[in-house]
């Protein structure tokens, strides 16, 4: 499935999920714009690993809670790629505030995560109408159907990710744009994540099931937590010609450990 | 008189929910703390009939987009009424805005309305609750929890955020004997106007998508908040209860009730 000739837009493409995702978008011949806000480093370390291997990146800072700052963001990768073909919605925040956002905190949080998923579409579609191609692959989670039990306007977001992916799915499909949700469940994520392709647990999680004489499948029946590069793979084939019939879903990515 | 004693808080008493909920809940023996954006003006036939029959009603208006206005009110509310027992978030706000072209106050404006006023009112009322660990919380949300308007979509993603909240909610504070359910809701008469979309058909012919081919009404809907706010519910939270006489289940349009119609199209 080769993406030869694409040209992707990832935003949050300094760490974790969005690195990932960004490295094998590049690997499979896109050119990919990474979008970060705080992680600058990060996003030049893509960069850096997608050019190393003979592929194409750009990087381009944006605060996805300023309309401003995500037009002049798709402008300038539409000015120097020539147009943004797919769109990965990552760039969020997740501020562990239980049920204890103040009104403060509650709009930050709406404002990156929902608002900012909606504004970064809207940035994109003109270019994407233009070619009458586009894919826009919104990074839920889990917690888009099921409670965190610690940061209840994450998943506030969540839920409200899924229905604006489905109307946007209605609403786009006439100028050949997919939208789609990926819902990962844990994934491993850090500086290190990406490059980690051994089985993973985390210690605390292994230790306890090690006391209680437990397989970790009784949490993970996959024998390991996410990967950034699970994310990538689905999100490769959600970007791909072969799934222009697949608009409004959400897929769950968690190893089954939903269905425990 | 199942709600013999209980203080009720209902969130936007001025609607056409409000206006169903408040007196019905009332018969049922509760004190009533509603919020009127009107003062109470645009209720005043309802807050004649909840008096006659012996019920106590306090209007309030607060902006429950503000945490601090929202304290403050449920405070000098309490002196008044007590504590509540039953909070009703019946806050709905339909404005058309298209994922294209849609403007960002427009978006924000319906977002802050649904669902802002869920979470600052939750977690207000919650708060209280905990001290005597009991209470209810029903969100009155809509069948576009799940299914796009074609319309608005600020409005069905501020309905899946509530969603959201209705089930964090009942794992946080039903810790603390506090039961937290949603209800969608829909269609009611005239939702075929309020969700006039150019991209999809669901309200097209909308009443017969309801098998039975009779819309459901706020009398309806009132029967199941006052379900949800007595102790026969006891053991439901958590949930969201679809409440559309089976609206969500159509599929095949041509096996509906419609009469035919001579001249229309088939």
């Amino acid at each position: 499935m080769s993406l030869a000739g694409r040209i992707a837009l990832v935003t949050g493409a300094g760490t974790g999920i969005g690195q990932g995702v960004a490295l094998m978008l590049a690997e499979r011949g896109a050119k990919v714009a990474l979008g970060y806000h705080s992680s600058d480093e990060g996003a030049k370390e893509t960069r850096r690993r997608i050019e190393e291997r003979g592929g194409e990146a750009m990087t381009v800072r944006a605060d996805v809670a300023r309309k401003a700052e995500i037009d002049a963001m798709a402008e300038e990768v539409a000015r120097r790629f020539g147009g943004v073909d797919i769109l990965v919605n990552n760039a969020a925040l997740q501020l562990n505030f239980d049920f204890d956002h103040d009104d403060d905190a509650y709009d930050r949080q709406m404002n990156v995560n929902l608002k900012g998923y909606w504004q970064c579409m809207q940035a994109v579609i003109p270019y994407m109408k233009a070619k009458g191609f586009g894919r826009i692959v919104n990074i839920s989670s889990v917690h888009g159907k099921r409670p965190t039990d610690f940061d209840t306007v994450y998943a506030m977001t969540k839920g409200g990710i899924k229905m604006l992916t489905r109307e946007s799915a209605i609403e786009l499909a006439k100028y050949g744009i997919t939208v789609n949700a990926i819902e990962p469940g844990a994934i491993r994520v850090g500086r290190q994540g990406t490059k980690e392709t051994k089985p993973f647990v985390p210690p605390e999680l292994a230790e306890r099931a090690q006391a209680e004489k437990r397989d970790i499948r009784w949490k993970f029946p996959m024998g390991r937590v996410g990967l950034p590069s699970d994310v990538a793979s689905l999100v490769c084939y959600i970007a791909s010609e072969e799934t222009e019939f697949m608009t409004g879903a959400a897929i769950r990515l968690d190893g089954g450990s939903m269905l425990l | 008189m199942r709600l013999r004693g209980k203080v009720v808080f209902i969130t936007d008493a001025d609607s056409v929910s409000g206006r169903a909920l408040a007196p019905r809940l009332a018969a049922e023996g509760a004190s009533l703390l509603l919020n009127s954006a009107s003062g109470g003006q645009e209720i005043e036939d309802e807050l004649e009939r909840i008096r006659q029959s012996g019920a106590e009603a306090l209007v309030v208006s607060a902006d429950l987009r503000r945490s601090s206005e929202t304290e403050r009110m449920l405070e000098s509310a309490a002196q008044r009424l007590g504590a509540v027992d039953v909070l009703v978030h019946n806050n709905d706000l339909v404005v058309p805005i298209s994922v294209e072209n849609g403007e960002e106050s427009v978006f924000s404006e319906v977002m802050d309305a649904n669902a802002k006023t869920a979470f600052v009112s939750a977690k207000a009322v919650g708060a209280r609750m905990k001290a005597k660990q009991a209470g209810q919380i029903i969100f009155v949300s809509s069948i576009h929890a799940e299914k796009p308007t074609g319309c608005s979509f600020a409005y069905s993603a501020a309905k899946g955020a509530v969603k959201m909240l209705a089930r964090e909610a009942s794992v946080v504070l039903g810790r603390h004997g506090i039961r937290v359910n949603a209800i969608e809701f829909g269609p009611a008469e005239g939702d075929d106007e309020l969700f006039r979309s150019d991209i999809s058909m669901l309200y097209d012919s909308y009443r017969y998508k309801v098998p039975d081919g009779v819309l459901g009404t706020h009398e309806d809907l009132a029967g199941l908040v006052l379900f949800l706010a007595s102790d026969e519910s006891r053991y439901l939270n958590g949930a969201d209860i679809r409440m559309d006489g089976g609206f969500l289940m159509h599929y095949m349009d041509f096996k509906t009730k419609k009469p035919f119609e001579a001249g229309g199209s088939p």
